[in-house]
């Protein structure tokens, strides 16, 4: 969910997914390049993202990935549920 | 769009895996890159910011790995690769491959033998729709033995009173009869059928019609005839218009109204039967015309279909009403009469409650199992020792990222590739063998179908085998080598844990050798009984005897016609030179076909519960005894004098005697047959016992009567000429084929063979030298497998002990005590495997009990193939052992 979030603002490459995400949670999360890419990976072949080879900021040939129309679905219904966890774990620990 | 999406990285992955590998190669550099920069402009120096950014992105293979297992298909591309992988390897090592491609294929070959044999015989349903529904009856009289057939009455009151139960009851009489077309004739194999038959199995005819129901009531009516496929293939070249054809049974027209389905053998496995006759027309044979009504003419098997949904159990209800009335309306002849059903695939070759079919089929299963596990446990061995060899190999895949089941599954995959190819060619291997057994020759012309096709359960189970053998062969190498600690191992170069390793081998060894002692005990049990039956005295002498069939109402000939015949006959045989006796007998001993009937005894009654009095019977002439030297005890034998006008008589044998006449003179004794109520016969003389019906067992009540007086009293008119001969009785066969020939031209003579040949039958000696030969095969090559087993071992752990055996000898040990110390090992191993194996062979010998003429526990059996597999098993131990005294403690030292 937080690299579909990640890449609501537009494309950008893996780094700058884990960077983005780490700024976003103020470093709450830190995602490892061994969880990154085979989340990526899994997110492409299910049609959530889209990925193109591009060139860096600092000129170098980069993988940029984008959300797609799907991804874009697939994160409003995981954001939903998440509001939904996270508020009745709230409940819970507010109840006694 | 997703499912697309995901077709689409599907096929991707599968078909442009190098393109994939690349990009994702690139982007895990291109993501290296990007972290040095960032660490750069952090203020990192190059290499430090090179090192912190390979920490964090942990290992490129690694990663690369991760992704890789994320993958869409990633299970197919990783099988597809093992199996390359595996067939790499496996071409790598030619010697390996093919000795465990070998061992594998005689394991699994040996299994579908059996396991095609078995099908054929009790698992393959009839070719009929819903098979499961046939059952066959059977009923018992008291705590008599289980009949297995029927007289016409009882068929009628079974049919008319079991419809709450079948959907429909039917009736077949076994016939062997003589068809003939254009004056040339065949002996054939036939069922004379109720109306009921095909209607009730539910089969469609491939050529015009079946016998249909009311067809084959009356006695002689409905002179019709279906021919079955193969029959037709072969007699009548598949010729379409034979349906409305005439062709003469036993010199009689009848109409050819129709052909079975290629599929159908007729319902009385394996027995192969070739034509299809209404009841009625059972006169042909010569059958006296009260079949119909004769309530104790019992020749008749029954089968019936069970309602939909109803189980044989819930038949038996129905069942107990109709014996029990019959037992109540005929007190005399069905005196507590029970009836039974039984499934049709539990009634192979007869419905007995205690068919024993299934334990021998479940026991020779259970042999080659035993085979298959020998092999498995040897390629094991192999495997282990190749496991050790491979151990770098598996730590460098660990290394670069090789998760532990996917190292696991790699060597799975491997050996069940192994195992596979083994199946192959075990399959091929199993399909030679069983080809090699159908063309047994079971010294008979009558048509017994020993084929053993391939269908899918031979298929699956030879699947299942190869499969099952793959896991067996490969899992605990597979979990060993992949428990390998990547950081010891790449450092000690392989040297691995020895304890745990050998404690494993070793009881492989011990299995082994328990495995093949059990086979060849029973072997040599078979092999035993074999030798003590050829030895039995079987009360008649077979050497220098000659036998010729013939049935002259094939060719239509009636009584007076068939007498005058043989009478002919008889006497041109004696006239051949060096003919010394010559008669004729309506079944010989030990062959395929007897004749019996239930007895009416005058001054005896049995006691209740006990089973009305039955034997066997032959129709002789009198020179008969005389021809096979069956000494007479008492009495006379039979003489001219005997004639059909003068007073039936019949000399019967020492247990008939014994049995029916307890202490008490049998000559002058009267009794009936069944299925001639209406005649007295007087016990004229008592024959000593000889064998009739098996070589071992007991002997049965049997009795001879004069051919003059009981024609066609047998199954037809058949009889058998036996001749002896005072010189080699091969070579009078084609002579006495000669006389017949001219006699009757027409006539189909068959199994013509020296007497020592057609007593080698099933009943015979033939089913002892069957289980000897087959069992000994497997004994044999449970010997070779625990054989080389132990060799493998003990040589293997002399070589892993090189060391320790170098400092022995370097410190100054003799020879002679190294041998003894590697001997005893081995000794060891052998002996526990010995006393494993003979306890096993205690208990599975009791299985095989009904089949041998020795003790299953015979002492002489169990001493000398113990005594031969220790002898075996100390040489290969012996050869390792006498290794290890020549190891050179210099290079044994240096070793390493």
């Amino acid at each position: 969910m937080l690299i579909l979030k990640s890449l609501v603002a537009g494309e950008i490459h893996g780094l700058g997914i884990s960077r983005r995400i780490q700024q976003i949670t103020s470093g709450t999360f830190v995602i490892k390049p061994g969880s990154l890419f085979p989340a990526l990976h899994r997110m492409e072949e299910e049609g959530w993202i889209s990925s193109f080879w591009g060139d860096s900021e600092n000129n170098r040939r980069a993988k940029y990935y984008r959300l797609s129309k799907a991804g874009r679905k697939q994160l409003e219904v995981e954001t939903e549920r998440w509001g939904r966890v996270s508020w009745a774990i709230a409940q819970a620990l507010e109840a006694s | 769009m997703p499912v697309l999406a995901k077709a689409r990285s599907f096929l991707r992955n599968l078909f442009l895996s190098r393109r994939v590998e690349v990009d994702l190669d690139k982007e895990v550099h291109s993501h290296l890159e990007l972290l040095i920069a960032e660490n750069i402009r952090a203020g990192m120096p190059p290499t430090e910011a090179q090192r912190v950014a390979r920490i964090e992105l942990g290992g490129i293979e690694q990663v690369k790995e991760l992704v890789r297992e994320e993958r869409m298909g990633d299970w197919l591309h990783s099988v597809i690769s093992d199996c390359r992988y595996g067939i790499r390897q496996l071409h790598k090592n030619p010697g390996f491959t093919v000795v465990a491609t070998l061992t594998l294929a005689l394991g699994v070959g040996a299994n579908t033998t059996i396991f095609s044999m078995v099908n054929a015989l009790v698992l393959r349903p009839l070719p009929v729709p819903d098979p499961q529904q046939i059952v066959v009856l059977a009923f018992q009289q008291g705590n008599g033995g289980v009949g297995h057939q029927f007289s016409v009455p009882e068929y009628r009151d079974i049919a008319s009173q079991t419809s709450d139960a079948f959907s429909g009851v039917f009736g077949y009489w076994f016939g062997i009869d003589g068809l003939s077309i254009n004056g040339r004739a065949d002996r054939i194999l036939t069922n004379y059928v109720t109306g009921s038959f095909f209607s009730t199995l539910g089969i469609k005819p491939l050529l015009g019609r079946f016998v249909v129901p009311g067809e084959g009531e009356t006695p002689n009516a409905d002179a019709v005839i279906v021919l079955s496929y193969e029959y037709w293939r072969a007699r009548f070249d598949s010729d379409p218009s034979i349906v409305g054809r005439k062709v003469l049974v036993d010199g009689k027209p009848v109409i050819v109204i129709g052909v079975t389905p290629k599929e159908f053998y007729g319902i009385s496995t394996p027995l192969n039967i070739q034509a299809y006759l209404p009841l009625g027309m059972l006169t042909l044979e010569g059958n006296a015309p009260d079949f119909m009504q004769n309530r104790t003419l019992r020749s008749m098997s029954v089968g019936a279909r069970l309602l939909p949904g109803r189980t044989v159990a819930q038949s038996g209800a129905a069942l107990a009403m109709v014996g029990h009335r019959m037992a109540q309306q005929y007190p005399a002849e069905e005196k507590e009469t029970r009836l039974m059903a039984l499934p049709e695939l539990r009634a192979r070759p007869d419905p007995d409650p205690n068919n024993t079919m299934l334990l021998i089929s479940g026991l020779f299963l259970g042999l080659v199992a035993m085979i298959l596990l020998l092999a498995c446990l040897n390629v094991a061995n192999i495997l282990v020792v190749r496991a050790t060899i491979r151990e770098g190999e598996m730590a460098i895949r660990a290394a670069l990222g090789a998760g532990r089941t996917r190292l696991i599954r790699q060597l799975l995959t491997e050996s069940i590739l192994l195992a596979l190819i083994g199946a192959a060619a075990g399959l091929v291997l199993g399909r030679w063998v069983n080809y090699m057994i159908s063309s047994v020759d079971l010294h008979t012309d009558l048509l017994v179908r020993l084929d053993f096709p391939v269908d899918w359960r031979v298929f699956a189970y030879t699947l299942g085998a190869a499969l099952l053998t793959g896991m067996i062969v490969g899992v605990v190498p597979a979990f060993r080598a992949s428990r390998t600690d990547v950081n010891t191992l790449l450092h000690q170069a392989g040297r691995g844990m020895l304890s745990g390793k050998r404690r494993l081998r070793s009881s492989l060894v011990v299995a082994q050798v328990a495995g093949s002692l059990v086979l060849l005990i029973i072997a040599g049990l078979f092999v035993r009984s074999l030798k003590i039956a050829q030895r039995s005295d079987l009360g008649f002498d077979p050497q220098h005897v000659v036998d010729i069939s013939m049935d002259p109402g094939e060719i239509g000939y009636n009584e007076a016609q068939g007498l005058a015949f043989y009478k002919t006959l008889l006497d041109r045989a004696r006239s051949l030179p060096g003919v010394e006796h010559a008669g004729l007998t309506s079944s010989i001993p030990l062959s395929y076909y007897g004749d019996a009937d239930s007895l009416t005894i005058e001054g005896y009654h049995p006691d209740a519960g006990q089973r009305q009095p039955r034997a066997m019977f032959s129709v002789i002439t009198p020179e008969y005894l005389d021809t096979l030297r069956i000494p007479l005890v008492s009495g006379r034998s039979f003489t001219e004098a005997d004639r059909a006008n003068s007073p039936y008589v019949a000399i019967i044998n020492q247990t008939m005697a014994q049995r029916y006449w307890p202490n008490q003179d049998p000559l002058g004794g009267h009794f009936r047959m069944g299925r001639d109520p209406k005649r007295s016969i007087e016990v004229v003389g008592v024959a000593k016992n000889s064998r009739v019906t098996g070589v071992t067992g007991d002997i049965v009540p049997n009795f001879y009567v004069p051919v003059e007086q009981h024609y066609a009293s047998g199954l037809t008119s058949l009889q058998t000429l036996v001749v002896r001969v005072n010189g080699n009785p091969a070579a009078t066969v084609p002579e006495l084929e000669g006389v017949v020939r001219s006699l009757a031209p027409d006539l189909p003579a068959f199994d013509a063979q020296p007497m020592l040949r057609a007593i080698d039958t099933l009943n015979g000696l033939l089913i002892f030298q069957f289980g000897a030969v087959l069992v000994g095969t497997l004994g044999g090559l449970g010997l070779v497998l625990s054989i080389v087993g132990v060799y493998g071992v003990l040589s293997y752990s002399v070589s892993q002990r090189r060391r320790e055996i170098g400092i022995r000898i370097a410190l100054g040990a003799p020879a002679a005590s190294i041998l003894t110390k590697v001997l005893r090992e081995g000794a060891l191993l052998v002996g526990i495997g010995l006393a494993i194996g003979i306890a096993c062979a205690l208990v599975a010998s009791k299985v095989v009990e009904s089949f041998l003429t020795v003790s299953p526990s015979d002492p002489v059996t169990y001493v000398s193939v113990t005594a031969v597999l220790t002898a075996a098993a100390l040489a290969a131990c012996y050869v390792p052992a006498r290794r290890a005294t020549k190891v050179d403690p210099i290079v044994a030292l240096r070793y390493e």
